[in-house]
């Protein structure tokens, strides 16, 4: 042992030169950070790697700690791209005037309805809300009609539902800004008697498909993804989309933005280019993400049901207040 | 694995060495007092936050009714979890150590094993064999076969210290083996049970993943929720904030239960080797309940992991992917144990070398640290490193710095033993023979004490590779620890994928646990 | 009329025999000694009479009722029998009181009663009653276990060297005290020591024992003064062993013409005496002339040890010795009271005083 710290010192310098110094402060290239699927985000790293030759780290997280995250870091934000799955998080980062324009012919490749007046941001992405429902123990005719519905008592202890997400969070925006603060509130504590917390929306949709829960409100593209594997959490389940304009029948829009204290603008704004190019919108009809494809011109997966059937709200995605969301979702413990 | 108290402090034989503590004092001190402070930096920030936030905010994040439902669910968990820990301990320590039980030895290290696989891939494995699991008692479950090896260790290491001729004294004087038992044996283990209570309850406090699977929320549980929600905001802090005094009240619980006693053996002369009990018809219920256990603790996981990983083939074994966190977490775990054993060294002297108040005081602080969430480390030192130091945040350095604090008292405990083991005269013989103090002190102790600073390492090391709140709250960009990954595989219920990070944590585990049972084999005298 | 039976008693650990055959018989309200050497087995024997353990052979019966045949054996809490250990092993998580009373069952009224009268039985203060063993000497702690185990009135009480961890001077008055306390109360004692003086003065049967068997087994007096063999000679005390020619009940030896304690004649014989039968006394070499039938030696060694002196004494003359040269250069090595010891280079005559014991 006469020589087991020195030993052991000089083994920590290799480890560190050897693995983790290139492994974990990557200088050159830009920083992505992802709240979008991990899997969805590396397919449009590699392909845009691959196509420009320009390396990608990702730091992989959910849409809220990472807005909050930019919002706290401000101007030292190490982060040059910023992808989430709904559109609160970059409303959040929009308005602390952290977001560099995105460029114009980005912002031309996808229509208006998917990105904001402003143009700090674009959509990338988009995905519905489903009440997601195990047929053995659910028949058409007993589905809500609404997603309002779910507050009645004659629902309670029968539906799930995953209120520490981002998603199940931009929902709850979304009927904020459709149904305004009271009625949100509202519903919020009758959901509070009435569901089951699980975390995350796979986990739901893996209850309901065991019959534990009748259903439960998440997005759609669980149930294709998982269909396309092995089907072996979902066989027994159906989507029902509320339509109609329902709260329970929202659009969210992902997106995707660029930090105006990038040290990398150029290939940031590249790397938007691309996602929301030909070249990543294919990725979406594909691949195995099952969201929407939002660039013009681009087709989803031909296994969903389209986008423009979906008979969505029409909701200003520029407007969707997460601080609210989350004050109203801790205040009816929730949270 | 996330809180890091280890065998509380043991009153090791000191020598007071006041002259040497002038001589060498000064930066050892200084050095000491430093980790101190560092240690009671998320304790300060927090109560900073609290100040901050303003009574009234706090009050109402405090006071509401899904705190104090946070607040039933987690204490049910520490009341039913823990006694039931504490049973089970004592059985098989008592059927392990005293009792002539085939394979005793063989079953000892299968009670300890457990420990290798993180609480997080318990829970998977559960959640994979019983789908519909959930809820307080499945948390219980899931907690006690998660958790029950901290008792078992301390619980047997103090049976195997206790003199058995108070045991022979009690049968002269007309008790039966039970009632023996009941009188005096028990009461012998009292501060071993205290002491291995404590470390579960803690444990319990700190876990996430566990909790998580089985949609069982406790304060952990919110407080990530929060985190993920709303980032570092108040109601995150203040929810760290009561799970503190939740720690608090559990330290205090330990102290208070164990009281000032010191169950020393009273008399001179060698103990005489222990006799085991002839278990005779009780064989087979005991090795029955051992089967349960080990069934229980080590058959289902291994079971899951290997079915996962023979139905996701050779598709889940994606190398470069794989590979690359399994650098990245053994660099973290070598260079967080180091760094954790070095911040120990000054301490370890010092409460060797020359005992005190203010070394106890420092220690004290250490402990208290150790004590805390892993959760509420991080969230401390975010708040940190983002409103005061934002150059270090996300930081290989400050990721290092929570694994220190965490894992502090894990490197103490190691580092004193071996540094008591060295004598301080070789010390003094290397100042007389004209070395500075502090090359007397590199040339003699700490050479000498590297054998139990290598152990004390692996034990961080273990801690770090199975961390998971703290690494994700933390870690530099583009760091992906094995069980951030299998978190992340599993958190999309991609299972399979998630199986070859278990099991490759649990491999790693493995060598690292049978070092922890050597140890504490070698602890007790054996 | 044998209260204990103690035959055949055999008993293993591994391959090696710590019992090989041992045999006691203990009379009622007596007092035993076994000593030996550490090793000997004698505390094994101790554990098999208190049911610690089974003998692997044998019987042990206590007033009648078998505790004991080969490995069906009588559970120790089944016995009756009090044990005072060497340490006392005093349970450190009770009060000294709590330990007095431990065996004393809680229901009984008078539980608090019998401790205090316990402890002032022992010669323990009240005070200390509500204290923790550590906090008490060696002594005390001795007299807790005493009380402790007499608390449930034995039929036998066994002591394994409880006496072992005093002070020299604490030993022998908690020795007698201890004798007198339970001769009072009527138990039948066996006590275990390594110690000869504590055996020889605490028991009326002493049982020497020697590789896990029973050498020899008297009262202190015989022992000391007939013993069987050389070994157990040297291990009761000092001994000056000669050898002899044996007739008419007198032995011719270097000392001269002894009386012995046989009437055998044997040509071929060894003696021995306790060093407390020579007597010395001044003398001068004028004084040796003429004198042919007296013994005269020259002190050529002599060691101050404050009471008593250890002196070496060579012989001057002697009478008919059979083999004058092994015992002529050998110098008598006594031991005798620090007072007015003789010096070195002074002469002195020897007398030998009582019969000398031939071995057999």
């Amino acid at each position: 042992m006469k020589y087991a710290l020195s030993t052991l010192v000089g083994a920590t310098a290799l480890a560190i030169s050897l693995i983790g110094g290139p492994a974990m402060a990557e200088d050159d290239g830009i920083i992505v950070y992802n709240a979008q699927h991990e899997n969805l985000t590396k397919a449009w790293v590699e392909g845009f790697t691959k196509e420009t030759g320009i390396k990608v780290t990702v730091r992989n997280g959910g849409d809220s700690d990472f807005s909050n995250q930019i919002v706290a870091e401000g101007a030292a934000s190490p982060a040059d791209v910023f992808l989430t799955e709904n559109s609160p998080a970059m409303v959040l980062v929009e308005t602390s005037g952290l977001f560099a324009p995105v460029d114009a012919d980005t912002l031309a490749q996808v229509p208006q309805d998917y990105q904001p007046i402003s143009g700090k941001w674009v959509g990338i992405a988009a995905r519905s809300t489903v009440f997601a429902y195990n047929k053995t123990k659910l028949t058409a005719d007993q589905l809500p009609k609404s997603m309002l519905d779910l507050a009645d008592p004659s629902w309670k202890g029968r539906w799930a539902a995953s209120p520490s997400g981002a998603d199940f969070q931009a929902i709850v925006s979304a009927l904020l800004q459709l149904k305004g603060e009271a009625a949100t509130a509202d519903w919020l504590k009758a959901m509070r008697t009435n569901f089951i917390a699980y975390k995350g929306n796979s986990t739901v949709m893996k209850a309901v498909n065991a019959g534990e829960i009748e259903g439960g409100v998440i997005y759609h593209y669980y149930y294709f993804g998982d269909q396309a594997k092995t089907g072996e959490n979902s066989k027994n389940v159906e989507l029902h989309y509320f339509k109609n304009q329902d709260p329970g029948a929202f659009v969210s829009i992902s997106g995707g933005g660029v930090l105006a204290s990038s040290k990398h603008p150029k290939e940031a704004q590249a790397f938007l280019k691309w996602v929301t190019g030909k070249g990543g919108q294919e990725i979406l009809k594909t691949g195995d993400s099952f969201e929407y494809a939002v660039g013009k011109g681009a087709e989803s997966n031909p296994k969903l049901v389209p986008l423009a059937d979906l008979q969505a709200p029409k909701v200003d995605a520029t407007t969707l207040n997460s601080k609210k969301v989350t004050d109203l979702m801790t205040a009816a413990g929730l949270l | 694995m996330q809180s890091a108290v280890d065998l509380a402090p043991s009153g090791l034989p000191s020598d007071t060495g006041r002259s040497t503590l002038r001589r060498t004092a000064p930066w050892i001190v200084i050095a000491a007092v430093f980790v101190s402070l560092l240690s009671l930096l998320p304790l300060a920030f927090i109560i900073w936050i609290a100040v901050q936030t303003g009574w009234e905010t706090v009050s109402a994040l405090v006071f509401r009714p899904r705190v104090g439902e946070l607040l039933v669910n987690t204490g049910m968990l520490v009341l039913l979890a823990v006694p039931i820990a504490i049973v089970l301990s004592v059985a098989l320590a008592w059927l392990t150590e005293r009792s002539n039980l085939p394979g005793a030895r063989l079953w000892s290290w299968l009670c300890v094993a457990p420990l290798a696989i993180p609480a997080f891939v318990h829970s998977y494995a559960w959640i994979t064999m019983v789908p519909r699991l959930h809820g307080l008692w499945a948390g219980v479950l899931i907690s006690v076969i998660a958790y029950f090896p901290f008792l078992y260790l301390t619980v047997s290491a103090a049976l195997r210290r206790l003199d058995p001729a108070l045991e022979d004294a009690a049968a002269a004087l007309g008790l039966g083996p039970w009632r023996v038992f009941l009188r005096v044996v028990l009461p012998q283990l009292r501060l071993a049970i205290c002491g291995g209570s404590l470390l579960v309850g803690l444990h319990l406090l700190a876990e996430y993943g566990l909790y998580v699977f089985i949609r069982f929320d406790t304060f952990t549980t919110a407080i990530v929720d929060q985190f993920q929600s709303t980032f570092n905001g108040p109601a995150a802090n203040m929810l760290a904030g009561v799970l503190v005094s939740c720690c608090f009240v559990l330290l205090g619980i330990e102290v208070l239960v164990r009281g000032e006693e010191r169950y020393a053996r009273v008399g001179s002369g060698a103990a005489r080797s222990q006799q085991r009990t002839r278990l005779g018809r009780a064989t087979i219920p005991s090795l029955l309940l051992l089967l349960a256990t080990t069934l229980l603790a080590l058959g289902v996981p291994f079971v899951t992991i290997g079915r996962w990983l023979v139905a996701g083939g050779m598709e889940v074994w994606r190398f470069d992917e794989i590979g690359l966190a399994l650098g990245q977490t053994l660099f973290l775990a070598l260079a967080g144990a180091l760094l954790a054993t070095v911040a120990a060294m000054p301490m370890a002297w010092i409460s060797i070398r020359a005992p005190g108040p203010l070394q106890r005081l420092l220690e004290s602080c250490n402990y208290i640290v150790g004590s805390l969430p892993g959760v509420v480390i991080a969230l401390a030192l975010v708040t940190v490193t983002v409103r005061i130091a934002l150059p270090l945040y996300q930081t290989l350095f400050t990721i290092l710095v929570a694994y220190a604090l965490m894992f502090l008292p894990r490197a103490l405990v190691s580092l004193r033993a071996s540094i008591a083991q060295a004598p301080v005269e070789l010390e003094r013989a290397a100042s007389s023979l004209g070395r500075p103090p502090l090359n007397a002190l590199w040339s003699t102790t700490i050479r000498l004490s590297a054998p139990g600073a290598a152990a004390g390492m692996a034990l961080v090391a273990l801690g770090i590779m199975n961390e998971l709140t703290a690494t994700q709250m933390l870690a530099p960009n583009g760091t992906r620890t094995l069980a951030m990954a299998f978190w992340s595989y599993s958190g999309e219920i991609d299972y399979a994928s998630a199986a070859p990070y278990a099991f490759i944590m649990v491999a790693m585990s493995l060598p690292l646990t049978w070092l922890l049972y050597v140890q504490s084999k070698r602890m007790a005298g054996r | 009329m044998s209260f204990l039976e103690i035959s055949g008693l055999h008993k293993h650990y591994g391959p090696v025999a710590a019992l090989a055959g041992v045999d006691l018989s203990v009379v009622s309200g007596s007092r035993t000694a076994i000593v030996g050497p550490s090793g000997c087995g004698k505390t094994t024997l101790l554990r098999l009479i208190a049911g610690f353990e089974a003998p692997d052979q044998g019987r042990i019966a206590l007033d009648g009722e078998v505790l004991a045949n080969g490995g069906n054996a009588v559970p120790a809490h089944r016995r009756g029998i009090g044990v005072v250990a060497q340490d006392g092993a005093l349970f450190p998580h009770l009060t000294i009181g709590d330990n007095i009373g431990f065996g004393i069952s809680r229901g009984d009224d008078k539980r608090s009663e019998r401790i205090v009268e316990l402890a002032y039985i022992v010669g323990l203060d009240k005070a200390i009653l509500k204290r923790r063993p550590h906090e008490l000497s060696g002594g005390q702690q001795q007299r807790v276990a005493l009380a402790r185990a007499m608390a449930m009135k034995p039929r036998l009480m066994l002591l394994d060297e409880p006496f072992s961890a005093l002070d020299t001077g604490l030993r022998a008055s908690m020795r007698k005290a201890v004798a007198e306390l339970l001769e009072a109360a009527g138990i039948t004692t066996i006590l275990v020591t390594h110690d000869q003086a504590e055996a020889l003065s605490f028991a009326s049967q002493v049982a020497v024992m020697r590789d896990g068997k029973f050498s020899q087994v008297d009262t202190p007096r015989e022992l000391y003064l007939r013993p069987r063999d050389r070994m157990i000679a040297e291990f009761l005390g000092d001994a000056i062993i000669l050898p002899a020619k044996i007739s008419g009940g007198f032995a011719n030896s270097p000392l001269g013409r002894i009386p012995v304690d046989t009437a055998d004649n044997r040509d071929v014989a060894r003696i021995m005496l306790r060093p407390e039968q020579i007597a010395l006394k001044r003398t001068s070499r004028e004084g040796m002339s003429g004198t042919p039938d007296m013994l005269f030696g020259e002190v050529t060694e002599s060691e101050f040890g404050g009471s008593m002196c250890t002196i070496a004494v060579r012989l001057l003359n002697n009478a008919d010795p059979p083999d004058a040269a092994a015992i002529g250069n050998t110098p008598l090595v006594l031991r005798k009271p620090g007072m007015d010891t003789p010096a070195v280079g002074e002469i002195v005559r020897l007398t030998v005083s009582g019969k000398a014991h031939v071995f057999a």
